[in-house]
């Protein structure tokens, strides 16, 4: 008599499933927070004079200001066009120099917190179980606070200068580069570093030679990634008084200059857009 | 000439890697000098002060005088929880959640119009006759266009487009829940139109050759090919999107981060430090949420 394999069945989806329910899940956390909210959709009609400023706002977006739009400008005042340039080029000073710092910082904490250095081998397993558990607990803590929350944190301690919004911006991103570059060494092949520790290779010259070239290209890759989302922090940094893009955005803003806010704007965008188009062929040439 | 020599001769390099490199090590060390951190990080007496003055206002009030006290810490933090910090965490968690659904259902019906494979007069499977030359360019400003609109709408971070949208919406939950919401479709939108192209073609040339129209192709096959991973992507968006939700409140409405600002402008450093561990705690509970989500969509 055959007595079927149960080990081999293919389970049936239940009455929803787990996917079905993780979906029900969102849909009631969703009503959940609606309610909470008290958002009403009715709310989303702009009043008579959000209109009027949607309106005066949107038709610049097409004819951003060239020259700046006050009346009275004091003789000798930085032209708009070259203001736009400076103000871009210190956003990506900022974001240029917390890589440095978040990638040391990230790298270290990332190796330490990965597994591949200790997991096959006894005698380092309640050493590296340690330190890679308090590497692990290190970064969680450093991106649990967003970088703008550490940048007011570090104003209130250090006033505005390039120190702050540069701590601001490497302690988040230094905990994001570990917690994701201890994925990618992890998730990297073993072999090669398994053949060295077999032929009696130390922990360190493992890590080096076997473990980390598998692991480099994504690290890379993402590293330039991590610099586009720096660029796009460090513009909103001027919005707290770093001169920043951000700082121009929101003055011209208040100022009702949306004409300039457009070109800040566009500014910004090509930033972004010229190193998302950098990192995208820097990837597809190392993975590739 | 060794093996070893020959092979490092032999290696793949690119010129464009190379340069690369280079440009990335000028910036970096360009900007540590332009910056002036080397003339800003000096260590004057007065910064010193300032420091310590500041490191003596983030303990909590009542122990500034008496020494730390846990017990006390925890139930000063507690008074706060219930005065005000509760509330404010429970409309951060708000304010993400609707964000991410939105954002997950604006970038759900952008992406199938910048996907290559799906976004073309004869999607998945070339057909014998060619399509008209006026149907090719209209298929390639549709998708062309899409992916324009993705861009900007990520380009633009969410900060900005919450400071702009609030002068529009006043003072509801909306700028801030848009402001999120469009930025992540942009996000979002991208991630599910790359998935999509990469998704097995056979599959839905199959589809496609057995006569299934666009729709049909969309319903039957890319969707639900293509849940899980948008899931994924939904729940690692949705972390980011706890933080930032944090952070928008500092613009005025009442999250946590409109009473980190609050006790900033007051000078009430313990109350601002306060407000940032309730922020803290509520990302770490988040993460935790979508990681075990996560799992369960992978195991699904």
């Amino acid at each position: 008599m055959i007595t079927p394999d149960r080990s081999l069945a293919v389970r049936g989806p239940g009455p929803i499933g787990a996917r079905g329910a993780v979906l029900l899940l969102l849909v009631g956390a969703g009503l959940w927070a609606g309610w909470a909210l008290r958002l009403d959709p009715r709310q989303l009609w702009p009043s008579d004079g959000g209109w009027q400023l949607a309106h005066d706002f949107f038709s610049r977006a097409w004819r951003p200001a060239l020259t700046h739009q006050a009346a009275d400008l004091p003789a000798g005042s930085t032209p708009l066009l070259v203001q736009a340039l400076i103000a871009a080029g210190r956003t990506v000073v900022f974001a240029a120099a917390a890589m440095l710092p978040s990638l040391v910082l990230g790298i270290l904490l990332g190796f330490g917190g990965s597994t591949a250095w200790w997991a096959d081998d006894r005698r380092q397993y309640r050493l590296g179980g340690l330190v890679s558990s308090l590497c692990r607990i290190f970064a969680v803590v450093l991106r649990s606070v967003h970088e703008l929350i550490w940048a007011v944190l570090f104003l209130a301690a250090f006033g505005v200068t390039p120190l702050a919004a540069v701590a601001a911006l490497t302690l988040p991103y230094a905990g994001t580069l570990a917690k994701v570059f201890a994925e990618m060494i992890d998730e990297a092949p073993r072999q090669a570093g398994g053949a060295f520790r077999d032929a009696g290779a130390s922990s360190v010259q493992v890590f080096a030679f076997g473990l980390l070239p598998r692991a480099m290209p994504d690290m890379m890759a993402y590293t330039l990634y991590r610099f586009e989302c720096a660029l796009r922090s460090a513009a909103v940094l001027g919005f707290f008084g770093f001169p920043t893009l951000g700082f121009y955005v929101a003055a011209s803003f208040e100022n009702l200059y949306y004409g300039e806010v457009w070109t800040y704007l566009y500014a910004l965008l090509i930033l972004v857009v010229v190193v998302d188009w950098w990192s995208g062929a820097v990837r597809r040439r190392l993975l590739g | 000439m060794t093996t070893i020599a020959r092979l490092h001769r032999q290696r793949p390099r690119s010129r464009f890697l190379r340069l690369s490199a280079w440009v990335s090590v000028l910036l970096v060390l360009g900007s540590w000098l332009a910056s002036g951190f080397f003339q800003d990080a000096g260590w004057t007496p007065r910064r010193a002060a300032n420091l310590q003055r500041f490191l003596g206002e983030i303990v909590p009030f009542p122990l500034q005088e008496t020494g730390w006290d846990w017990s006390q810490a925890i139930s000063w933090f507690m008074d706060l929880w219930g005065d005000h910090l509760g509330q404010a965490t429970a409309m951060t968690l708000a304010i993400s959640v609707v964000a991410i659904l939105l954002a997950g259902a604006m970038g759900a019906m952008l992406a199938p119009w910048a996907a290559r494979s799906f976004a073309r007069p004869d999607p998945f499977l070339t057909s014998p006759q060619p399509a008209s030359r006026w149907r090719r360019l209209s298929w390639l400003t549709l998708s062309l266009t899409t992916r324009l609109i993705l861009t900007l709408l990520r380009s633009i971070p969410e900060y900005v487009w919450a400071f702009l949208l609030l002068g529009l919406f006043g003072p509801t939950a909306w700028p801030l829940v848009l402001a999120l919401a469009l930025h992540n479709a942009g996000i979002l939108g991208k991630l599910t139109a790359d998935m999509v192209d990469n998704l097995e073609q056979p599959t839905l040339a199959a589809m496609r050759g057995l006569g299934a129209r666009r729709g049909q192709i969309a319903l039957a096959g890319i969707i639900p090919l293509s849940m899980n991973r948008f899931l994924l992507y939904l729940f690692y968006r949705w972390e980011t999107c706890v933080r930032e939700a944090t952070v928008l409140g500092m613009l005025g409405l009442v999250s946590l981060g409109y009473w980190i600002q609050d006790a900033r402008a007051r000078n009430h450093y313990d109350e601002m430090v306060a407000a940032m561990i309730a922020g803290a705690l509520l990302v770490i509970v988040g993460d935790l949420v979508s990681a075990l989500a996560r799992e369960v969509v992978r195991r699904a």
